[in-house]
């Protein structure tokens, strides 16, 4: 028989388990059949707090006989991970050549950031995306709502209205053309207003308030279940001024980026959030500066897709940086009237090409 | 609104205080686990906490993108302040908006100072006609301010703006604009931190000129200061942020030039100066020029009569802006101003 599973393993608080500690409970045969009575009046806590830990500890018979079993933390198989996220549909952005590399689009729960230097197109791939998610599933969307955390004050309205209505009329010259009336119903559903109403945002002015707002966006997110976007524009705005301990930056850094993995998991919605660049001393080929993303290495990890987006003379593209399952490769895009778009070259064939050198460091710094 | 107005059991709030948790900030700042170790509180408690000091922090209310667009009680709408001509205007789609730092860039004698100064004439001008209604502080850290040259100004300006286009005379522009000189880095602090807040409090200033970011933060830094420097614009720019929101108005800064050394010869030959650090904090990058052609425009002094005078063309280029598309709109600066071309 395997040894019993040690209580400090599960999830009590560091003052409870001491208490368990110094009362003698190491494992979790010693808290077999004890009433929360017994354990409140041997721990000294109240009686909601020993439930608390029995709770915890234990996992209620479904059969409903009494007995108890151990908890155990529910295992998947790689085959049904596989089969969850094959099934889950990806936000396109309107240029085909970026979702190409990003897999078809930008993936529900997941975490994508879009790093780049001021200008490059970050806000205006955000705004592209929360219209995107919206799109009725008969024309390839997923019929969704976002919501947009702005802190740096560029979600301008008029802008969101030239994006979304050359999405109204992309969906409607589709409807022309299918001529089926479920198609041509969805069509007349999905206008300009529905679009502008399925955007839910919020603005945070510095660094408490965006830890507010990501505080309360589950119980948002509970209300509001249609929402299958989540939106950072942009994450390294106050984090980047008046922070004298690092450390603590980095602590609510990473807290943040737990709260999004968790809300992209539990809810399997996206999260999108922009980052701003900042230059590495040395280190590059002339021994120059580069840019790099900003926040530091261990913001690094927060995100699982990464994408770089930067000016080659004066022309936009997009470098997937990092990426589980897709190989870093360039592509470019255009920033036009209706939104993100390909870039279509007259005489060469422009496909999706892998780079050897990343280009993004050849960049000088502006 | 402090801790003790929370609405939760006064049982958290005791363990609260002889932990001496005083701030909402403290709060948020620590993880689950370490309030649970402070205060002895349990899980639940602590989540129960957490979440009633997020929904108690003051912030804005959460509004459709339909609200923002048609206006509601909760949004507080986008102001554009109008440049003083139409032309221009349209290119800018209305004019500066109230939202974020605006820079204009440019070599030196491309017309920046000009612009701004037709800027704190037009926000006097009440809002239908494109203006704020108030006055505005231009804060110089290089030349003398200009005053004869604003006089000039607004001698064309009154006349332009004169009944029965206005309800009545504009009196006392000058008047209106409040000068701070200031010559380095802790007097630019405390005209930000302490005066400027004052006369926006009183309701008396629509706008706010830097003239330039670039002469402080360029002189004052050795060359191993960057990061010193790099983390002063961003305090300084995160407060002219906090004003411009607080008050609703827009904050200008103008920015020197310098040399684009990637020796790309279809790119710009100058780039704005302050590097990434200080773009970072801008909404809005408008970038002045001159250019080598020269146009004749017939113009009326004011002591009578016409004259023929030749101006040199200039070009206001939009770099980026979340809601421009980038272009660029000619325009000349003439003894009435600053006027574009078509």
């Amino acid at each position: 028989m395997p040894a019993p599973r040690s209580l400090g393993t599960f999830p009590i608080s560091p003052a409870m388990k001491a208490k368990l500690t110094s009362a003698g409970f190491l494992t979790v045969s010693d808290l077999q059949d004890l009433k929360p009575s017994e354990l409140s009046k041997e721990l000294g806590v109240s009686a909601e707090a020993a439930l608390e830990v029995i709770k915890t500890v234990f996992q209620e018979d479904p059969g409903g006989s009494g007995s108890r079993r151990s908890s155990t933390m529910k295992s998947v198989t790689a085959l049904e991970m596989l089969q969850v996220e094959r099934s889950l549909p990806n936000i396109f952005t309107f240029s085909e050549k970026l979702d190409d590399i990003l897999g078809g689009g930008v993936p529900l729960a997941k975490i994508t950031e879009f790093c780049g230097a001021p200008g490059i197109g970050k806000t205006q791939v955000c705004m592209q995306l929360g219209i995107d998610v919206q799109i009725p599933e008969c024309f390839g969307g997923l019929d969704g709502e976002t919501v947009y955390v702005d802190t740096e004050g560029s979600f301008i309205v008029e802008r969101l209205v030239d994006i979304a209505s050359a999405t109204v009329e992309h969906c409607n010259n589709i409807a022309q053309m299918d001529g089926s009336d479920d198609v041509k119903e969805a069509a007349s559903n999905f206008s300009l207003e529905k679009l502008l109403s399925g955007i839910h945002y919020f603005r945070c002015h510095d660094y408490i308030e965006l830890l507010s707002t990501v505080h309360i966006l589950p119980k948002f997110l509970s209300e509001n279940k249609k929402v299958k976007l989540v939106i950072v524009d942009s994450i390294a705005f106050h984090f980047r001024h008046d922070f004298d301990d690092m450390s603590l930056r980095t602590r609510l850094l990473t807290s943040m980026a737990q709260s999004f993995i968790r809300l992209a998991t539990e809810h399997k919605l996206a999260v999108v959030l922009t980052n701003q660049m900042t230059t590495k001393m040395g280190g590059g080929a002339a021994g120059g500066s580069h840019l790099i993303p900003a926040l530091g290495e261990s913001w690094g990890h927060a995100s699982t897709i990464r994408v770089v987006l930067y000016w080659e003379g004066n022309n936009r593209y997009a470098l997937l940086y990092k990426s589980p399952s897709k190989k870093e490769a360039v592509v470019p895009f255009q920033i036009t009237m209706g939104g993100i778009r390909d870039v279509h070259s007259e005489g060469t064939t422009q496909s999706v090409h892998e780079t050897g050198e990343n280009p993004s460091k050849r960049q000088r710094v502006s | 609104m402090s801790i003790s107005d929370l609405d939760i059991h006064p049982r958290i709030i005791g363990s609260l205080q002889k932990a001496r948790f005083q701030s909402f900030e403290a709060i948020l700042s620590l993880s689950s686990a370490d309030i649970e170790r402070a205060t002895g509180l349990s899980t639940g408690d602590v989540s129960i906490l957490k979440q009633a000091v997020a929904e108690s922090v003051p912030k804005p209310p959460v509004v459709t993108a339909l609200e923002l667009l048609k206006g509601s009680d909760s949004v507080v709408p986008i102001r554009k302040l109008s440049t003083g001509c139409p032309i221009i205007d349209k290119h800018l789609k209305g004019g500066i908006l109230s939202r974020g730092i605006t820079e204009i860039s440019g070599e030196s004698a491309s017309g920046k100072t000009q612009l701004c100064l037709q800027l704190c004439l037009t926000v006097q001008l009440p809002l239908e006609h494109g203006g704020l209604g108030g006055g505005a502080v231009y804060v110089c850290t290089e030349d003398v301010f200009p005053n004869k040259r604003l006089h000039q100004v607004i001698q064309h300006f009154t006349r332009k703006w004169s009944p029965p286009r206005l309800q009545q005379d504009l009196t006392n522009l000058g008047d209106n604009i409040f000068v701070e000189h200031v010559a380095e880095h802790e007097s630019l602090m405390f005209c930000v931190h302490k005066k400027i807040p004052i006369l926006l409090a009183k309701g008396m200033v629509k706008l706010v000129v830097i003239d330039s970011v670039a002469a402080l933060f360029r002189c004052e830094y050795g060359q191993g200061e960057t990061v010193k420097r790099a983390k002063h614009m961003a305090s300084f720019a995160a407060h002219l942020h906090k004003l411009g929101h607080q008050y609703n108005i827009p904050i200008v800064c103008v920015n020197q030039v310098s040399a684009n050394l990637s020796s790309n010869s279809s790119q710009n030959p100058v780039l704005p100066a302050l590097g990434l650090s200080w773009s970072n904090q801008i909404m809005c990058r408008l970038m002045l020029r001159r250019t080598r052609q020269k146009v004749v425009l017939p113009v009326q002094p004011v002591h009578g009569g016409r004259e023929n005078i030749e101006c040199a063309v200039r070009m206001l280029e939009v770099m980026f802006a979340p809601h421009l598309p980038p272009g660029a709109c000619a325009f000349v600066v003439d003894h009435q101003g600053v006027s574009g071309l078509e």
